[in-house]
């Protein structure tokens, strides 16, 4: 009941954030765009365009997700409207719960708006890959969601926007910008301290390179696209990823209400 | 039976090394107006936030409604209204819509129009956006949200803080008819003058204790300065008038004899004395003013607002 409130209440004062508005264009409008330029100036087939379109949503998408969810809760600390809230029946879980819907619909808004107008360019010029519309923005909006309950989670255990802020473009860095490097560096200490040999790569190893959302949501397109849908291997599967991105959904969220709830509200 | 609107016992609340409210033990009766004084830091706005479950305290219960703050806030917080310190309002969403807002969390059922016009926000301004409101309006805004479902208790803190003169007699109004309804209040403030003028009982806290706690005519009567009562004459006595134990600094000026009692039957002692040696054609009889008795407890200078007593910082 409150939790519904909230979630309306977030909508109507978020949704009418203009700089909200502007950061989805921003990545929106470059991501379809690029891949427009691309469909035309290449002779790829559409499963490749669409493929290097992923791979534009899933650099650009995560901080979207992240900006749009970061003050989610620290804005509301910072401006005093948490007090009034909190002042009404409303208990913190329920604020961290309709926060955390009212972010995910705002963030599935942008992205199947972005993703179906990306996925449509894809299929006009190339007249193919229609099969693909689908896979496409679901995982894209699967993993928009995941980077929305990590800054959700982000946000609640802040205790101030501008710190929520830094931990957010941090997470970003660490698990988008850096992750490549911040990866090798990690397989080559497993080297370093005999957990793995240079012949073949361990699975535990595997599966950290498909922790980020991000990862998850291409290796998960990856699957269909090639066809891997139903495979025993859980790393080059379907399933796994999207359990991942699920577990990103829920987890930080559910760490950040620890905090939350302990929080002095002063 | 009735339960105490609030009790307090034994709270403390402590950040790191400070201590900011310390063994705190206080009970507030059903359907008084209660108004909880104290310079700022003496530690009002940290019990609120222990009594609102915005922080958790160190030790001590507290409860108000005969519920448990924190493990029964839901329901209790269905029950009171709140004007808390450093709120702030959905900048983007109209004044109105915060209202609807309040009215859907809390079940109620009030019209939006009738708390807007109670408080005195117009039916134009609450449809604009509460980030173009003034201090004023937002908190008028927050009175009306804190009024919705005719809460059994009210809880505002430093209620008047960016209210104008009107707008601070409007809202001792406002206290008084919840109060007429059967509402207890309860609302801190700096300014005795606010305080004064609607509590049945007052508290003091000072560096995290209450220094005191009573009504404010039996607070005034503890204090030694007693009335100031001046009596015209139109020519000076002849000498001080003597005798008079409860009595004290008496000044004979131009046309006047002054004399503080300390008792009511002194000013009539005092009275009768002077007619003896001369005419009174006047009587003026001034009760010491609450900012005395608050100095005295705090031990803060008379103009006990800090805020003007603080020059504030001004932002570059």
């Amino acid at each position: 009941m409150s939790v519904t409130s909230i979630v309306r209440k977030d909508l109507a004062d978020a949704g009418r954030s203009k700089m909200l508005w502007a950061v989805v264009i921003l990545v929106v409008l470059p991501t379809a765009g690029a891949t427009g330029l691309l469909a035309v100036s290449t002779d790829e087939a559409a499963p490749k365009v669409f493929t290097l379109a992923f791979q534009l949503g899933i650099a650009t998408l995560p901080i979207v997700a992240l900006l749009l969810a970061k003050g989610a809760i620290t804005g509301e600390r910072d401006s005093g409207s948490l007090r009034l809230l909190l002042g009404l029946p409303p208990a913190r879980r329920d604020v961290l719960l309709g926060k955390l819907v009212g972010r995910t619909v705002l963030m599935l808004i942008a992205t199947l708006m972005g993703g179906l107008v990306t996925a449509l360019v894809v299929v006009a010029l190339l007249g193919s890959g229609v099969t693909l519309v689908m896979p496409f923005v679901g995982l894209l909006g699967l993993m928009g969601l995941a980077f929305v309950g990590l800054g959700i989670g982000i946000s609640a255990a802040s205790a101030s926007d501008t710190r929520a802020t830094v931990v957010a473009v941090g997470a970003y860095m660490l698990l988008v910008a850096l992750w490549n490097l911040l990866y090798s560096g990690i397989q080559r200490a497993a080297a370093a301290v005999g957990l793995a040999d240079g012949a073949a790569q361990p699975g535990w190893l595997d599966l950290v390179g498909i922790v980020p959302p991000n990862r998850a949501a291409a290796v998960a397109f990856d699957a269909i696209v090639s066809g891997r849908t139903f495979v025993v291997d859980p790393i080059g599967s379907l399933w796994l990823p999207v359990v991942i991105m699920i577990a990103w959904l829920i987890i930080p969220a559910a760490v950040g209400y620890r905090q939350f709830r302990a929080a002095d509200l002063g | 039976m009735t339960h105490p609107a609030i009790e307090v016992t034994d709270l403390t609340k402590r950040f790191g090394d400070v201590t900011a409210v310390d063994g705190l033990d206080l009970t507030v009766e059903a359907g008084e107006v209660f108004g909880f004084l104290g310079p700022n830091g003496a530690g009002k706005s940290t019990t609120i936030n222990v009594l609102l479950d915005f922080a958790r305290p160190t030790a001590g219960t507290a409860s108000m409604l005969g519920l448990e703050v924190h493990a029964d806030r839901e329901e209790l917080h269905r029950r009171i209204g709140v004007v808390p310190e450093n709120y702030g309002l959905y900048d983007r969403l109209s004044g109105r819509r915060h209202l609807e807002l309040a009215i859907e969390l809390k079940n109620a059922t009030d019209d939006p129009s009738v708390l807007l016009e109670r408080v005195g926000l117009s039916t134009e301004a609450a449809q604009r956006p509460a980030g173009e409101y003034s201090t004023g309006m937002a908190q008028r805004l927050a009175l009306a949200v804190a009024l919705v479902g005719s809460p059994d208790l009210l809880i505002l803190d430093e209620p008047t803080s960016g209210l104008d003169p009107n707008g601070a007699r409007e809202l001792r109004e406002i206290i008084l008819t919840e109060n007429d309804r059967g509402a207890t209040v309860f609302f801190s403030s700096h300014i005795l003058e606010q305080v004064e003028a609607v509590a049945d009982r007052v508290g003091i806290l000072q560096d995290g204790q209450l220094v005191a706690l009573d009504t404010i005519e039996r607070l005034r009567r503890q204090l030694d300065s007693g009335a100031r009562v001046t009596l015209e004459v139109p020519r000076a006595p002849d000498h001080e008038p003597t005798g008079l134990p409860n009595v004290r600094d008496v000044e004979i000026g131009d046309g006047v004899v002054e004399g503080t009692c300390l008792e009511p039957t002194a000013k009539l002692e005092f009275i009768d004395r002077v007619r003896e040696t001369t005419t009174v054609t006047d009587v003026r009889i001034e009760a010491s003013s609450l900012e005395e008795l608050f100095a005295s407890y705090t031990g803060a200078d008379s103009s006990a607002d800090s805020d003007t007593a603080t020059p504030k910082e001004v932002g570059a």
